[in-house]
């Protein structure tokens, strides 16, 4: 990688003031999450015996996960089909994949009713094999660790450019012999999130009879794996326009539209196979039937067609487009997630469900969390790889007023990127 | 920066992986299903007829009473608090006789393939006898449904898996268990013999009018068929659970005309659930022949990739 594709911290101070907005939502988080421990799930949330998952399973764990794919799809491009120059989005993919999967794994601390049992899971003679849970449980435990393996280059390197010599030895050595080992974990990397985003889909298989027929079929597992591709390269592409913005992040143009149309792909994809799936096993029928679970069906299927439009034709040009299209592709693959595990789930007539501010709030609070780790360790680590040249003025002066103390950020970086040498 | 560099061979190797990976996602539809678990020989069960239920509520008090649950108001909906509850159900015609409802009791069906125990991450819910843990006093055969809550992590997966929506969740407890009948598995008398020595359910040793009555499933099964055959024109041909969702060990009788839908009962596959979930998301693991093919391709291409990029980082190196 040359050089100048090397990442670098963006430096600036780390606990600005959109940092304490974001520390503040996800205090409210954790003073509910408090309560929880002490009182019972029930005392803050509105989940119920009939919707016994609520909001908490569905999103902070299926489409944060989701969201997560990034460091999956980014890699797969990368790394297997060996295109280089995907590399500098490879970090903070990583480092997205790495946050949003660790959240994730804390919300379903969170929801667990009894997480002191837990410990049993160390013990794999106990594990119940035909569980789909039991397989998401452990495969997400041992991705959430390899994806912090694969962000622990971005901490050595940072070693290694210290001005300190013990510090920067340990990094240049242990860095070294890391980069070794990277390939054996990489690959653990394309297998893990292979496994368990499928799964992720298949949880919901067993709950046939509860599961409207246009959501439960049993390609929802190989459904889920291409949703998971298209989110996350969706979710990369959302993430380094955001970069641009406040950062001046690295943007190559061309990377984005090849990551897009990859995406379109994939959207086409999940469509094709969701409405051939449909059509084969007789449910043809149920789409002319006006009800919310039609409207929903409509509604994910435009959000999987209108990026599609965009990306496959010329307007993927078009940066506003392209970043619109990746929104939406995040949006679809997040809405089918939520529709399988919760909207088209009928518990029967005795219950209803509807989110309660607690639930809504833990989930904000972990999203919240989430950003504000990002933030923090791509100012303090090399992560993210900023553009040389200056910001243009007009980009700096929309980031100055829209993000309060972007200012102080946009100098540093700016000052920061020319001058940090590179070693070796 | 790195030119866009992708080998021929390196496209094979992903194009040999994709077509692994697709192949494998593929396999679910043509494999054959698990095989269906069948019955065990002593599997023991319920045998309710709505037909004979006059809605005394006297199993619901005798179910509190022997679990040891609080009794306030008759209860309307199974809950933390009530492991059976006798429901009426509004017929959306007149049968035979004028009337417009019907009883019902729900309990567990405690399934032939239970989909709870299928889900539950470490068995903690089980049929009797295949607990992981030595939990006591369990004997393999009698297919009973039973709760170990020393293994149970409080997911509620089997709350969304049951599909006639029985476990139950103590939402407002910060120790929570799941709650659901047992058969009473505690009230078992082993000096009995024969089905007594299973279980007891308080239910059905309670039931003035033999609309609840325990034993071997076998027998229920034969019970059931001979009240239909001695007054044909009663009941509703189809015995519930004999066959729904892969049979289960608490049979239903609904009156004619009376259909079981009507009763609250879902309209099952043949097959468990079970069966479906299972079969999906194994087969294409191939025992974990596949990870492990999976992982020696993608570590391959990785290090193959990997190495042929080396260079290009020298060359940077040489350049600065």
């Amino acid at each position: 990688m040359s050089p100048h594709l090397r990442p670098k911290p963006i430096g600036g101070a780390i606990l600005d003031r959109p940092m304490i907005a974001l520390l503040a939502l996800f205090g409210i988080a954790e003073g509910v999450i408090t309560w929880r421990f002490l009182a019972g799930i029930g005392a803050v949330s509105n989940m119920n015996d009939g919707y016994a998952w609520g909001i908490w399973e569905p999103v902070n764990v299926v489409v944060f996960t989701g969201i997560g794919a990034g460091a999956y799809s980014v890699g797969l491009l990368c790394y297997l089909l060996n295109r280089g120059r995907y590399h500098p989005l490879v970090r903070p993919a990583v480092l997205l994949g790495a946050i949003a999967y660790s959240l994730g794994g804390a919300s379903i601390v969170v929801a667990l009713g009894r997480p002191w049992n837990m410990y049993w899971l160390a013990i794999p003679g106990m594990w119940n094999l035909t569980s789909v849970l039991l397989e998401v449980a452990i495969c997400v435990m041992a991705y959430v660790c390899v994806l912090w393996i694969e962000m622990l280059p971005a901490v050595l390197d940072g070693a290694a450019e210290s001005s300190s010599p013990r510090r920067s030895a340990f990094g240049r050595i242990w860095g070294g012999r890391l980069a070794k080992a990277m390939p054996y974990i990489i690959a653990l990397a394309m297998l893990l999130p292979t496994m368990h985003q499928s799964s992720l889909g298949g949880l919901m298989l067993v709950a046939g009879p509860k599961l409207h027929p246009l959501w439960h079929t049993r390609l929802l597992p190989l459904l889920a794996l291409i949703s998971c591709l298209s989110m996350g390269l969706g979710a990369v592409v959302v993430l380094t326009a955001v970069m641009r913005q406040g950062w001046n992040a690295r943007h190559d143009r061309e990377i984005l539209v090849d990551m897009s149309r990859v995406n379109g792909l994939m959207l086409l994809l999940y469509a094709g196979i969701r409405l051939a799936d449909i059509a084969a096993n007789g449910k043809l029928r149920l789409l002319a039937v006006s009800d919310l679970f039609l409207m929903f069906f409509v509604l994910e299927m435009a959000l999987c067609l209108i990026p599609a439009f965009i990306f496959l034709t010329r307007r993927v040009e078009s940066s506003r487009l392209r970043v619109l299209g990746a929104l939406l592709s995040v949006v679809a693959g997040a809405l089918w997630r939520v529709d399988t595990f919760l909207t088209s789930y009928n518990a029967g007539e005795a219950y209803h469900y509807w989110p309660s501010w607690g639930e809504i709030s833990v989930t904000v609070g972990m999203a919240a969390l989430g950003v504000a780790i990002f933030i923090a360790i791509s100012k303090a680590l090399p992560v993210v790889v900023v553009q040389e040249t200056p910001v243009p003025a007009s980009v700096a002066a929309f980031v100055m007023s829209a993000l309060p103390g972007a200012q102080g950020r946009l100098q540093a970086g700016g000052r920061r990127g020319p001058t940090t040498p590179g070693t070796r | 920066m790195t030119t866009v560099r992708v080998s021929r061979r390196g496209f094979l190797g992903v194009a040999a992986a994709g077509a692994a990976a697709g192949a494998a996602a593929a396999l679910p539809r043509r494999a054959a299903a698990r095989e269906e678990v069948q019955p065990e020989p002593k599997a023991v069960g319920l045998l309710y007829d709505s037909t004979r239920c006059v809605g005394c509520g006297g199993c619901v008090a005798a179910c509190k009473e022997a679990n040891g649950l609080p009794y306030q108001d008759e209860p309307r909906e199974l809950d933390c608090n009530t492991k059976n509850v006798v429901k009426t159900r509004h017929l959306s015609h007149p049968v035979a006789g004028g009337a417009t409802s019907a009883f019902v009791k729900r309990q567990c069906m405690h399934c032939v393939d239970p989909s709870c125990v299928s889900v539950c991450v470490l068995g903690a819910l089980h049929k009797e006898g295949r607990d992981k843990r030595d939990s006591g006093g369990e004997q393999r055969g009698s297919g009973i449904v039973l709760y170990d809550k020393e293994l149970c992590l409080g997911c509620r997966y089997c709350q969304i898996a049951c599909a006639y929506s029985i476990p139950k969740f103590e939402w407002a407890k910060a120790i929570p268990r799941i709650v659901k009948c047992e058969l009473c598995h505690g009230r078992a008398d082993p000096a009995k013999g024969g089905a007594l020595a299973s279980a007891n359910p308080a239910c059905a040793e309670v039931c003035p009018a033999e609309a609840v009555i325990y034993g071997y499933r076998a027998d229920l099964l034969a019970e059931a068929k001979r009240r239909m055959a001695r007054e044909p024109g009663r009941y509703n041909p189809k015995i519930f659970g004999e066959h729904d969702g892969g049979g289960t060990q608490a049979l239903y009788l609904a009156g004619a005309g009376v259909s079981f839908k009507e009763l609250g009962l879902p309209d099952m596959p043949e097959n468990s659930p079970a069966s479906l979930s299972e079969s999906v998301s194994e087969t294409p693991y191939l025992h974990g022949l596949t990870p492990l093919a999976l992982y020696a391709a993608a570590a391959l291409v990785v290090r193959r990739n990997h190495r042929a990029e080396a260079p290009d980082h020298a060359k940077d190196e040489e350049h600065r």
